[in-house]
């Protein structure tokens, strides 16, 4: 094989440069979310005493469930990729469990929502509604755009297309996944602790 | 003599460049390659360009008049000027230079083949024609009067249609901008050929660089706020409704928190293309070329920690107005900097006064001026006076139109035998040249007078302001009269500039005596930019640089380029 002469040609050097992008582009997102996160604390701190009303419900307990898929799938995306770097067969499972456990979260996520509305919570009552709808959804909205690269790394995963030499597809999904579920953890932990009085 | 390939006569011929290596219009809607990307940004930069040109003449015309005029309506008026402002900034000055001009020209500089993810790159030019489409749309879906800036609550309250799509479409221009930042980033940072050390890389790379992580880290707060705002348009809900507990002044805080960085978004990347005309086109080596390039970092740092300045009468607490005073003061010593070392490569060097260079040297009075005008504005005492007056206008127009546009047309000059092949006309480029820097002068000075004087910007009409009608009517037309000189230097240039495409005299590859890489490939380039991987010497070591008869342009010695860089000639 020729010696590749500039980074541009050489495959190893074309991964890393990717890897380095989608960290940019994560922290792009993370600007994003921090940014949402500080104006919500903002409107919170400044209505301390009426912010959360009275009569409202607090985040629905359903939420520990789809917390708990969502940080399985990032042990089955991870084991997933450790078999695609091997070049395993098992990464196409692995994927697939990804894959259900993702639509897990999101279908627990909309359950939470209609129990809210059931409760007649709803978006326009007042901002502690506006916030727990609009951070949710943003959260789930970046998990619905992390679908499509998903299924077609599952569908890539499941006819064993990754191994040692080739595995970047898989690696940047993994990248992401993990990138959402922290970010779910964070936005939780402060939607949980804004709900209290 | 392998080395000498790229350069030779026999290549200059050579029918392979990227503007024939593949015909048909999907060739070019479809390419992956950075120059074809870059030149169709710039097509559409420039159409943009006009629109908001137009915009602006009309404002200007209205202006003439003090009263109010048949022929538009004060709502005309308001959408006319926030049309203007929102054109320029979003779809004209903040993708001009990095994405037209840094597209085509980054790769080859750094001496690689393409930007690090070309799809993306491509992606990025979809995604700023979709938020382009979406500013189409909000005008036939009833316009919008907010002023580019979106102040809540008259954004939300305001009953026009189109501020939603309009919103929609800066949100996607904002990730267009993004993704660019992503790919200048990780390309300088991971596609490096051998040789191309971080202080070897020109300037102007240096200042994309500033300029790319500004847009990385800046542009997705503005994604947030401008998502934040569409919700709280449908909703009639949202954090920034003070009705419902919300806080307006946080719209403010959250939009300068991107837009002033913005402004180094839209001015780092010109002060990058002023070393490369400076130092070029006086034939001398760039003077303190570290200095130069740590104060586009500086630049950049500062960038995010001056938002407030912008807010001083917003009800800031005065504390925080007195630590964003202080800071802003601060970022002059960076700016001027940059200032004094243009000057002092310019001292002793032999000056071309050339179009590029005419601009060039408009950039440095120009931004001298506005540069010096923002310190009055970030005085607490003397803002209160002039906040949201002419004088605000007319100090960032000298920045962002007398430096950023002015840099970014000498940097379409510079290039144009680069990207096309071809030269344009001289004469016609140094009178039109003339033209713009008049009429901009003619323009935007009056507009200091007009501010200082109390006439608030964006008033549809001035003769209720009793005592100052007549003075303020005899600045006005001034000022209308200069944008109709500068409008009448960029349709010349506009001509000539096609005009060359189809008759202008063949571009050698070297026509300035540069010697940074993209000088050493043909004009236009080949597709892959490099038959082999360049050399890589001093880019501003002009020791080796000699004029050929033949080619009638200028031929780098390699050989001697690269030894003299060794010995440490270069800087």
């Amino acid at each position: 094989m020729k010696q590749p002469e500039t980074p541009f040609d050489d495959p190893a050097a074309r991964f890393e440069a990717g890897r380095f992008g989608m960290w940019l582009f994560l922290l792009v997102l993370a600007v994003l979310f921090v940014a949402t996160i500080l104006g919500y604390l903002v409107v919170r701190i400044d209505n301390a005493a009426t912010f959360v009303p009275e009569d409202a419900p607090p985040p629905p307990s359903l939420l520990l469930v789809s917390t708990v898929a969502l940080l399985f799938s990032s042990v089955t995306m991870q084991r997933a990729l450790a078999a695609g770097r091997r070049g395993d067969p098992r990464q196409g499972g692995l994927m697939v469990a990804t894959v259900i456990l993702a639509l897990v979260f999101l279908g627990v996520q909309a359950v939470a929502w209609v129990e809210l509305v059931e409760q007649n919570l709803l978006i326009t009552d007042n901002l502690y509604a506006w916030s727990f709808y609009v951070l949710t959804g943003l959260h789930a909205a970046h998990v619905v755009g992390g679908l499509p690269p998903m299924l077609v790394t599952c569908w890539r995963a499941m006819h064993a297309r990754y191994g040692p030499e080739n595995h970047r597809g898989i690696a940047y999904t993994a990248m992401y996944w993990h990138f959402l579920d922290g970010v779910w953890l964070v936005l939780y932990a402060t939607l949980w602790l804004g709900s209290l009085r | 003599m392998t080395t000498l390939d790229a350069r030779s006569p026999i290549a200059a011929e050579a029918p392979d460049n990227y503007l024939t290596f593949r015909r048909g219009l999907l060739s070019w809607l479809l390419t992956l390659d950075h120059k074809r990307i870059g030149v169709m940004y710039l097509v559409a930069v420039l159409a943009s360009f006009f629109v908001g040109g137009v915009m602006a003449l009309l404002v200007r015309t209205k202006l003439l008049f003090p009263g109010e005029v048949t022929w538009m309506t004060a709502e005309q008026y308001n959408q006319a000027f926030t049309l203007h402002g929102a054109i320029m900034v979003f779809l004209v000055i903040i993708p001009s230079i990095p994405a037209a001009l840094g597209n085509f020209v980054l790769p080859i500089m750094l001496g690689a083949k393409d930007v690090a993810f070309p799809r993306l790159n491509l992606f990025s030019f979809y995604l700023w024609l979709a938020g382009a489409a979406c500013a189409v749309y909000s005008l036939l879906a009833g316009g919008f009067d907010t002023g580019w800036t979106f102040y809540t609550p008259y954004s939300t309250n305001t009953t026009l249609g189109g501020v939603i799509p309009v919103l929609v479409g800066v949100f996607i221009l904002g990730f267009s901008s993004i993704f660019t930042g992503v790919n200048f980033i990780v390309t300088i940072h991971k596609l490096r050929p051998p040789g191309m050390t971080w202080f070897r890389m020109p300037l102007f790379l240096w200042a994309l660089y500033a300029t790319a992580v500004i847009q990385v880290l800046a542009t997705p707060v503005l994604g947030i706020t401008v998502a934040l705002l569409v919700i709280e348009r449908v909703f009639n809900i949202g954090i920034f409704d003070p009705s419902m507990g919300g806080d307006p002044v946080l719209f403010q805080h959250f939009f300068w928190f991107y837009s002033h960085p913005a402004v180094y978004i839209m001015i780092l990347p010109g002060m990058g293309i002023i070393s490369e005309i400076i130092s070029v086109h006086s034939h001398r080596h760039i003077f303190g070329f570290r200095f130069i390039a740590f104060s586009s970092i500086a630049i950049a740092i500062f960038s995010f920690l001056v938002w407030g300045h912008h807010m001083f009468t917003s009800g800031q607490s005065p504390l925080m107005n007195v630590l964003f005073s202080a800071i802003t003061f601060s970022v002059a010593i960076p700016s001027a900097v940059k200032v004094f070392n243009w000057l002092a490569t310019l001292y002793k060097g032999s000056i071309s006064l050339n179009t590029p260079m005419l601009y060039g040297l408009s950039f440095l009075f120009l931004f001298t001026i506005g540069g010096l005008t923002g310190i009055p504005l970030a005085v607490l005492s003397t803002d209160i006076h002039l906040h949201d007056t002419y004088f605000v206008v007319a100090h960032f127009h000298y920045v962002m139109m007398g430096s950023a546009l002015i840099a970014m047309i000498g940097g379409l000059h510079h290039w144009w035998p680069k990207m096309f092949g071809v030269m344009y006309s001289e004469f016609w480029g140094r009178i039109a040249c003339g033209l713009v820097f008049v009429g901009f002068n003619m323009t935007f000075f009056t507009q200091f007078m007009l501010g200082s004087q109390g006439m608030p910007r964006r008033y549809y009409s001035y003769d209720q302001i009793e005592g100052m009608a007549e003075a303020f009517k005899m600045y006005h037309h001034i000022s209308t009269g200069g944008s109709y000189i500068m409008a009448l230097g960029f349709v010349i240039t506009g001509i000539y500039l096609l005009h060359s495409l189809f008759a202008g005299k063949k571009a050698p590859a070297n026509p300035w005596g540069g010697a940074s890489l993209e000088w050493q490939c043909t004009s236009p380039p080949p597709h892959d930019n490099f038959s082999k991987t360049p050399r890589v010497g001093d880019c501003y070591d002009f020791s080796a640089v000699r004029w050929d008869e033949k080619q009638e342009g200028y031929v780098v010695d390699t050989e001697a380029h690269t030894a003299s860089t060794k010995n440490g000639k270069g800087h």
